[in-house]
């Protein structure tokens, strides 16, 4: 495969993505493409089903109907000819190494400092060098403003900065994709703007991004494009300028009318 | 109100005024009362001649005493320390996704907690009763019950597996109350299972943990008395040895009494040391320590301090 092609073959491939809560289906077929190097705004009202498919894009939800794809693996599964074998779950915790998940509530390690945080999983689950993992987490927490922290523990740095060294932590993993989900939504509205400002840089260098989010103007500014779900579907997508500013339909001028 | 009028009317600083502690008289008449109910006991045991106080201190240092003491504290360190280990053990198999182990677990806590602990003491004792030849199966091997399970043995079984099922539940409880988003997170990373409990999981879960595992520690000081039913010679038992010769029963219980009161006491202070090293940097306010609240005491009680008032 030549470089250009590998470029034009989509990261994530969604093909009906369907998941269900009991007798309730929070995803009702989904089909999405990501291409590499590409960042995409996910948006909608509460319980539309956006957070439920970023989770399974790293599998922390098990999808229950269609195919997900993230380049040439199924998530979750081990494709044998034409069998799909259910991952185990230390097989789709390996899987999970190379994408990148930022939450809302940051779930940083309270017993560990921030470089600790940082130095953890590259350690232990891709079994790095000490010294040369070391170097890459101070870069990173330098990257994020927060070099003099490293020796802090989570809960004594503000919300925002909680959050800036969460993202540090996902990409000292060294992702090829990075899942944000609500990234600001926890935080006090002044503090919003530091993360944000990290994530806009981070689109710069050319990751690949998928961005649940409440954002309308990171969306607008940072985003290729943005997803529009409704009640577990895909309402509407396009470029972030279009859709934003020129919804097609009804549900999303209405989302974007009560959010903007 | 009238305070906010005076204060207007004078519109003095803070420093104009003199502070007046509050008074507690309640807490003086609760100290006259138990002091009163103190006394009378005292002076009931001391002028008593059954209770035999020269009997206690001839016999507070006894050999056979002092043997027993050594057995007792090693039964509690070692069914401890058993307890612990086979305590998580069966806590990670009962949080397990694989359902037999989750069971297997379930069923060994049911079982373990479900009988007293006596029995479970019993049984063990008596076990050449049940298999005179423990083989484990296996072809080859054929141990005589009787001397493998010394009397000593059959204690440490009885109290180390009954102690398994409660700690536990204690360990279980203690990973349960960690935020899911720290095992989500962890899992995000692509660390295993494992590496999730014992890095992530594990140590946050101690702080829940350590609390009960200090009270679990002062119960098993006090239930190794109980293997005195099968003869082992530890605090109780030596004691029981010497007044079955000279029948001096109560005071030889009162050194019994006086040893566990001394060893259960110095742990709850140790307890109270470690809970506090735990819970350090987690809660905004750290409880005082034992020799903090005697300083306190003091500080507020010692002549100088009267009209001052305490600062706590």
């Amino acid at each position: 495969m030549t470089t250009e092609t590998a470029e034009r073959e989509p990261l994530v491939r969604a093909e009906g993505v369907r998941k269900s809560f009991g007798n309730n289906e929070v995803l009702k077929g989904i089909d999405l493409e990501i291409r590499r190097g590409e960042v995409v705004c996910i948006i909608g009202a509460s319980g539309s089903g956006k957070s439920t498919f970023l989770r399974c894009v790293n599998h922390l939800e098990k999808i229950d109907g269609g195919l997900l794809r993230v380049e040439d693996r199924v998530v979750g599964y081990r494709l044998k000819g034409h069998k799909l074998h259910e991952q185990s779950y230390n097989e789709i915790c390996a899987d999970r190494a190379d994408i990148g998940m930022v939450f809302q509530h940051f779930n940083l390690f309270p017993h560990m400092t921030v470089l600790e945080n940082l130095m953890e999983a590259p350690l232990r689950v891709l079994k790095q060098r000490k010294d040369e993992v070391r170097r890459r987490a101070l870069g990173l927490l330098d990257k994020v403003g927060l070099a003099e922290k490293a020796q802090a523990y989570p809960r004594h740095l503000s919300g925002g900065q909680q959050q800036r060294v969460a993202i540090a932590r996902a990409l000292c993993m060294e992702p090829k994709l990075m899942l944000f989900d609500e990234p600001t939504s926890a935080l006090d509205p002044e503090l919003v703007g530091e993360v944000l400002r990290v994530m806009k840089d981070l689109a710069r260098t050319g990751m690949t991004m998928i961005v649940v989010t409440h954002e309308m103007g990171f969306a607008r500014d940072v985003a290729d494009r943005v997803v529009f779900m409704h009640d577990g579907r895909i309402l509407e997508e396009g470029p972030a300028e279009a859709v934003i500013n020129h919804p097609q339909h009804e549900r999303t001028r209405a989302f974007l009318s009560a959010v903007l | 109100m009238r305070g906010t009028v005076s204060l207007s009317k004078t519109a003095g600083t803070r420093g104009d005024y003199t502070v007046v502690a509050a008074r507690h008289p309640w807490r003086w008449v609760a100290a006259a009362a138990v002091t009163a109910v103190v006394v009378l006991f005292l002076v009931s045991a001391m002028t008593n001649p059954r209770f035999g106080w020269d009997k206690v201190a001839l016999y507070f240092r006894d050999t056979t005493i002092v043997n027993g003491i050594g057995i007792t504290l090693l039964l509690t360190v070692v069914c401890m320390a058993a307890g612990v280990a086979l305590g998580v053990v069966l806590a990670v198999m009962q949080l397990s996704v694989n359902p037999v182990v989750k069971a297997s677990a379930g069923m060994y806590v049911t079982v373990f907690r479900g009988t007293p602990v006596l029995v479970q003491l019993l049984f063990w004792f008596n076990l050449s009763a049940l298999y005179p030849e423990i083989t484990f199966g296996i072809p080859g091997i054929s141990l005589d019950a009787n001397q493998l399970i010394t009397p000593l043995a059959a204690a440490i079984l009885g109290l180390g597996l009954n102690e398994a099922a409660y700690m536990s539940e204690i360990v279980r409880a203690g990973i349960q109350s960690i935020d899911q988003g720290q095992g989500e997170a962890a899992g995000a990373l692509g660390m295993s299972r494992l590496q999730t409990l014992f890095r992530v999981i594990l140590p946050q879960a101690m702080r829940v943990i350590i609390p009960p595992t200090g009270n679990e520690f002062i119960g098993m000081l006090k239930m190794t008395s109980l293997v005195s039913v099968i003869a082992v010679p530890e605090l109780l038992y030596s004691a029981q040895i010497i007044y079955s010769k000279n029948l001096q029963v109560v005071p030889l219980l009162i050194v019994a009494s006086i040893w566990y009161i001394i060893f259960t006491t110095v742990f709850s202070v140790g307890q109270g040391y470690v809970e506090r090293r735990f819970s350090r940097g987690t809660s905004r306010s750290v409880p005082p320590s034992a020799a903090e609240r005697l300083r306190h005491f003091f500080r507020v009680h010692s002549p100088q301090a009267s009209g001052r008032g305490s600062h706590s």
